[in-house]
C-alpha cells in the first residue's frame, strides 16, 4: 500500500504550484478590469455603430437595400470610388516602394526631410489638402487659366478626385516598408549584385520577397483609406451627382435628404468593404509567419 | 588575381575610416585584415569588392585601374558575417542564384546549372540540404552556403567579412582549416576581415594589422608575433604585461631586474617594455624578481600563473605562461613565493602605449 502514498506525495507539490500565480499576471482583478474596460470600450464605439450601419441599412427591407445600391447615382458613387482606389493605389504602391527603398538604401542629403514630408499627410488635416489642390487648379488657382485655355478639368471633376485620394494615402505603404526594409539591411541587395545581378534582378529576386507581406500590408491600409477618405474629396468634388460622388460623398447627400435607409444602405457597403479589407489584413497576419517560404515545410522536416 | 591599394581613403564626415591605405595583395595570397572594431578593416574589404568607392587612392585588378568598376563586374564573391543568405530561396536556389542572374547568352543551361550547384554543394559538404531553406541549417552549414554561393560565379578573389565571428568554438576551428583546404585547392586570392589575432594567425598566410584607417605592419603571421613594429601590434597580437621601465642611478630596470643592456633604451624617455606571458620563467624565489602566486590555471598543455611581484601594485600582477612539465616539476601553488625572471622583451616608448590603449 505504499505506492498510492507515493504518488499523493508527489501530488500535492504538483496541484500547489498549478495554483500557484504566474508573477508576470499580476491579480486576477487587475486582468479582469483591464480586458473588461478594453472590450466593453471596443463593442460601445465600435461594434455597436457598426451594427446600427447595418440595422438601418436593412431596416426597409431587402428590396430597399438593393434598390437604393442599384439606383443609378449610386451606382456611379461605387464605380467612382472603385475608379478612384484603383489609380490611387497603385500609384501609392510605386511612390511607396521607391521612396522606402530610397531612404533604406542610399545616404544623400535631405534624407530626413523626406522622411518628414512623408508623414505630412497624416499630420494635416484632408480638408486643407483638399483646399491646396482648389488653389493650385481651381478656375482662380496658380494652374487655373492655363488649365481653362486647354479645357483640362482637375478640380469638381475626376482627376482632383484622385490627386486628393493620392495625397491623403500616400504615406500608408512608404510608412510600413521603412522598418521593414531598415531592419533587413543592405547585405542581400550587396551579396546579390557581388554574384552579378543587375538593380532590376536584385529587386524582383531579392528585396521583393523580402518586403511583400510588409508590402501587401501597407496597401490594404492605403486602400482601405482610399475608399474610405471623405474630407479632402469632399472639397475638390463639387458633389456632382453621378459624376464626381464617390460612396462616402454619396451617403452624405442620402443622409441630408433625409433619405436614411439609402444612407444606411450605402454606408454598409462601405463597412462592408472596410470589413474585407480588415479581414485580408488579418489573414496576412496569420498566415505571414507560416508563409515566410520554407518555415512551414523547416517545421514538417523538424516533426519528421 | 593580384590587388593593389595605392594611397586609398575614406571619410565618414571627419572620420577617417582608412587613411592614406597602401597595399599589394599577389595573385593567391591569403591575407588577413586584422584589427580592433573601427580600425577600418570591414571598410577597406568593402572598398576593394566596390561597395564603398574611396575618396581617394586607387584599387587596382592585375594592374588595371579598377577603381570605379562596378561591383558586378569586379569578379568577387563576397561573404558577409550574418551569412545574407536568400531567405526565400533554398540552398539549391541561393547558389545557383549567380549563374541564373546570368545576361541569356552567357547564362549556362539549366542542366550545367544544376551539375554545377551539385558539386558545389559536395565541395561544402552539404549535398543533402539542396531543398532546404536557410532557416533550417546550423550556423555553421550556413557559412558554408554562403561560401558556395560565391564560388559558384568562380570569383577571381574572395573576400570574407568577419566569416566565423558567430560561430561556436568548434565549428570555427573546424572552418578554418577547411577555408584554408579549399584556398590552397581553388588558388583564388582571398582576404578576410578578423578583430581575432589567433583566427589570423591559424588561417592567413600574410596578416595586415590595421589601427585607425592606417596599416601598423604587414608580414607573415609568425613575424608579426614575435617581431611586432609597434606597441599596438605587440598588444593587438596576443596577451602582454606591461612594466614601467625606472631609472636608477643611471641604469634602467624593469622592478629588480637591470636592463642597462638592451641597445633600444633611449635615456630619459618614458618607456614601456611589453612581455608576453610565454617570456616568462618562472624560478626558485632566490633566483629572480620576488612573487607570490595568486592564481593557477590549468589550461590543457600549458598553466597560466597570476604573480604578485614585489614592489608592483596588487591590481597589476603579472601572468607567466608555463608548460605544463615545467609546472609539473616545479609543482607552484597558489600562496607560494617564487622567483621571476624575463627571457625575452620589448621597449617602446610609454606614451605609444598608451595611444594603442586609447584605439583598443
Amino acid at each position: 500500500m505504499e505506492v498510492p502514498a507515493i504518488a499523493a506525495a508527489y501530488e500535492v507539490p504538483v496541484s500547489r504550484s498549478l495554483r500557484r500565480r504566474d508573477p508576470r499576471q499580476g491579480t486576477r482583478w487587475g486582468r479582469f478590469v483591464l480586458i473588461g474596460v478594453a472590450l466593453a470600450f471596443l463593442a460601445a464605439f465600435v461594434l455597436l455603430p457598426l451594427l446600427v450601419v447595418f440595422a438601418q441599412a436593412f431596416s426597409k427591407g431587402i428590396g430597399v437595400y438593393l434598390a437604393a445600391l442599384s439606383e443609378p447615382s449610386a451606382w456611379s458613387a461605387i464605380k467612382l470610388t472603385l475608379t478612384v482606389a484603383a489609380i490611387a493605389v497603385p500609384m501609392n504602391l510605386l511612390f511607396g516602394v521607391v521612396s522606402a527603398w530610397a531612404i533604406t538604401k542610399f545616404q544623400f542629403r535631405g534624407k530626413s526631410a523626406l522622411v518628414t514630408l512623408i508623414d505630412l499627410p497624416f499630420a494635416v488635416s484632408p480638408v486643407i489638402a483638399g483646399l491646396t489642390y482648389i488653389l493650385l487648379f481651381g478656375a482662380r488657382g496658380w494652374f487655373g487659366p492655363y488649365l481653362q485655355a486647354h479645357d483640362i478639368r482637375v478640380v469638381f471633376a475626376v482627376p482632383g478626385i484622385v490627386l486628393a485620394t493620392i495625397f491623403v494615402t500616400f504615406p500608408f505603404v512608404a510608412r510600413e516598408l521603412i522598418p521593414v526594409m531598415q531592419a533587413q539591411g543592405k547585405h542581400d541587395e550587396e551579396t546579390a549584385l557581388s554574384l552579378g545581378a543587375g538593380g532590376w534582378q536584385v529587386f524582383w529576386h531579392v528585396t521583393l520577397p523580402n518586403i511583400r507581406w510588409g508590402l501587401l500590408y501597407g496597401v490594404l491600409l492605403c486602400n482601405a483609406r482610399a475608399m474610405g477618405e471623405f474630407g479632402a474629396v469632399s472639397v475638390v468634388s463639387g458633389h456632382i451627382r453621378g459624376l464626381t460622388n464617390t460612396m462616402p460623398l454619396h451617403v452624405e447627400i442620402l443622409y441630408n435628404e433625409y433619405n436614411y435607409a439609402a444612407a444606411f444602405a450605402v454606408a454598409s457597403l462601405l463597412a462592408f468593404l472596410a470589413l474585407l479589407t480588415l479581414a485580408g489584413k488579418s489573414l496576412l497576419e496569420w498566415r505571414q509567419p507560416e508563409l515566410k517560404h520554407g518555415t512551414r515545410r523547416a517545421r514538417a522536416d523538424l516533426e519528421k | 588575381m593580384s590587388i593593389t591599394l595605392r594611397g586609398v581613403t575614406k571619410q565618414f564626415g571627419e572620420f577617417a575610416a582608412v587613411d592614406d591605405v597602401n597595399l599589394d595583395i599577389p595573385s593567391g595570397a591569403l591575407l588577413a585584415l586584422l584589427g580592433p572594431s573601427g580600425c577600418g578593416k570591414t571598410t577597406l574589404l568593402r572598398i576593394i569588392a566596390g561597395l564603398e568607392t574611396p575618396e581617394s587612392g586607387q584599387v587596382l585588378f592585375d594592374g588595371r585601374d579598377a577603381t570605379s568598376w562596378p561591383i558586378r563586374d569586379r569578379k568577387v564573391g563576397f561573404v558577409f558575417q550574418n551569412y545574407a543568405l536568400f531567405r526565400h530561396m533554398t540552398v539549391f536556389e541561393n547558389i545557383a542564384f549567380g549563374l541564373k542572374v546570368k545576361a541569356r547568352r552567357e547564362r549556362p543551361p539549366a542542366a550545367a546549372i544544376r551539375r554545377k550547384v551539385q558539386s558545389l554543394l559536395e565541395l561544402v559538404q552539404l549535398d543533402w540540404a539542396g531543398e532546404r531553406y536557410p532557416a533550417q541549417l546550423s550556423g555553421g552549414q550556413k557559412q558554408r552556403v554562403a561560401l558556395a554561393r560565391a564560388l559558384a560565379v568562380d570569383p577571381e578573389v574572395l573576400l570574407l567579412d568577419e566569416p566565423f565571428g558567430a560561430l561556436d568554438a568548434q565549428v570555427r576551428h573546424e572552418l578554418r582549416r577547411w577555408l584554408r583546404r579549399l584556398h590552397t585547392e581553388l588558388h583564388f586570392t582571398s582576404i578576410f576581415v578578423t578583430h581575432d589575432q589567433q583566427e589570423a594567425i591559424e588561417v592567413a598566410d600574410t596578416i595586415v594589422v590595421l589601427n585607425r584607417g592606417r596599416i601598423e605592419q604587414t608580414g607573415i603571421p609568425g613575424e608579426v608575433y614575435d617581431l611586432p613594429r609597434s606597441a599596438y601590434v605587440h598588444r593587438f597580437l596576443g596577451q602582454v604585461n606591461e612594466l614601467r621601465v625606472e631609472w636608477r642611478e643611471g641604469r634602467a630596470y624593469l622592478g629588480p631586474v637591470d636592463i642597462s643592456s638592451d641597445p633600444a633604451l633611449q635615456p630619459g624617455a618614458g618607456l614601456v617594455a611589453l612581455i608576453r606571458p610565454h617570456e616568462i620563467d618562472v624560478v626558485d624565489e632566490s633566483a629572480g624578481w620576488r612573487a607570490t602566486v595568486r592564481d593557477v590555471r590549468v589550461i590543457g598543455p600549458i598553466v597560466r600563473l597570476e604573480l604578485g611581484a614585489e614592489g608592483r601594485p596588487p591590481s597589476e600582477p603579472l601572468e607567466a605562461e608555463i608548460s605544463r612539465e615545467r609546472f609539473d616539476i616545479g609543482r607552484f601553488h597558489v600562496g607560494q613565493n617564487v622567483g621571476v625572471r624575463f627571457r625575452r622583451w620589448q621597449i617602446y616608448p610609454a606614451d605609444a602605449v598608451l595611444v594603442s590603449d586609447a584605439a583598443a
